[in-house]
């Protein structure tokens, strides 16, 4: 018989019951789990590393205050996610009023390029263009979509994820696509020809 | 991960099959075509990967465990330090103002029993002698007086308790009196 050292962990339900029980080293545990969801998310919503890093840790600490009310008939990703969303479309709400405040007259418009002139699309860019052009949409927008489009996650569970019903889900995400070729075709012309092409 | 072959044979607008997905997120060579089939592709492409904090999820986990333990102190120390000083606050404050409620009242007391006998005699003013006699307590005092022409009348009390009157009848006496 060969001797292993794995032991089977604990899934998401048996590690807050474990949490609830006063095991401070569970909590640690599902953090490290956790770490890499919730950041790339906030990253996804926010744009700014740094800010999504503070924004993580603010989850974190909200759902440690908060793990009594975690009813575990549900997925624990789900209610992980809705406070994710909710802490994150706070910050961008404040962050949009702010900004709104402060450049309320500027601007970013591109249209010295060409716009006939082709694409050759990099990788790299995409993200970039991605933080410019999505600045037109609201939070819960932005969240939507970012949701739907890099997380992979289908509209249902969007709208269990924040309370809501799947059409307001689907008409969020139809608008945020529209709100954004709209601003394809101001700040980046080059790109916006994509969706020309189709039509 | 399938073959750019598989990809590109598969893949039509709005697919969202995760091999698809995986693919359309890794291969940079695919990455024109799939926008060409959707555009939509554009932004799908940037997703899919788990990324990590800046300084590691070590880092991370640390920093957030640390937070979570000056916030634990610091609540625990708001219980038991600040509600006793929270709870004399209090008591001291209500015992102001219970004290001061009492000066109060009992500075009325004191300026109402003087003013007893001029509220009576403000209403009583031309009936009674007691009247006049309140009246004149408005005028100067006047400590001595002599004078050999006076006359003077005791006006008869009911009571004991009463206010003895003294009426003066004087010729040379000042008018302002």
């Amino acid at each position: 018989m060969i001797p292993t050292n794995q032991t089977i962990e604990p899934d998401d339900r048996q590690l807050v019951e474990t949490i609830r029980g006063g095991d401070p080293g569970a909590f640690e545990l599902l953090v490290r789990r956790k770490t890499s969801k919730v950041y790339s998310l906030c990253y996804r919503i926010i744009g700014n590393a740094e800010d999504a890093k503070d924004i993580s840790q603010l989850v974190f600490i909200k759902l440690w205050e908060n793990l009594e009310k975690y009813d575990a008939q549900y997925a624990f990703d789900t209610w992980l996610y809705r406070m994710v969303t909710n802490v994150a479309i706070d910050f961008m709400r404040n962050k949009q009023s702010r900004d709104n405040a402060v450049n309320s007259n500027l601007r970013l418009v591109k249209t010295s390029f060409d716009a006939e002139q082709g694409v050759v699309i990099q990788r790299k860019e995409i993200e970039s263009v991605f933080n410019a052009v999505s600045t037109c949409l609201s939070p819960k927008q932005k969240t939507i979509f970012v949701m739907n489009q890099m997380d992979d996650m289908p509209s249902s569970e969007i709208a269990k994820v924040l309370g809501c019903r799947e059409s307001t889900v689907r008409n969020h995400l139809f608008n945020a696509r529209k709100l954004m070729q709209q601003q394809l075709r101001k700040q980046f012309p080059e790109y916006s020809r994509l969706w020309k092409e189709q039509q | 991960m399938i073959t750019c072959h598989a990809f590109r044979a598969n893949l039509r607008p709005g697919s969202s099959e995760p091999e698809l997905l995986e693919h359309l997120r890794h291969c940079d060579a695919c990455l024109d075509h799939a926008v060409g089939v959707d555009p939509d592709f554009l932004f799908r492409s940037i997703g899919g990967e788990e990324l990590v904090p800046p300084g590691g999820v070590d880092a991370f986990t640390h920093d957030v465990m640390q937070q979570l333990h000056v916030r634990t102190t610091e609540t625990r120390l708001a219980h038991r330090v600040l509600s006793w000083p929270r709870r004399l606050a209090v008591a001291a404050t209500i015992a102001a103002a219970m004290t001061g409620a009492a000066v109060v009242w009992q500075h009325d007391e004191n300026a109402k029993a003087p003013m007893q006998p001029m509220a009576s005699a403000t209403t009583t003013k031309r009936a009674t002698p007691a009247a006049v006699v309140a009246s004149l307590t408005t005028k100067p005092v006047v400590e001595t007086y002599d004078s050999k022409n006076a006359t003077i009348v005791e006006v008869p009390s009911e009571g004991a308790n009463d206010v003895k009157v003294v009426m003066i009848f004087d010729e040379q006496l000042p008018a302002d009196l």
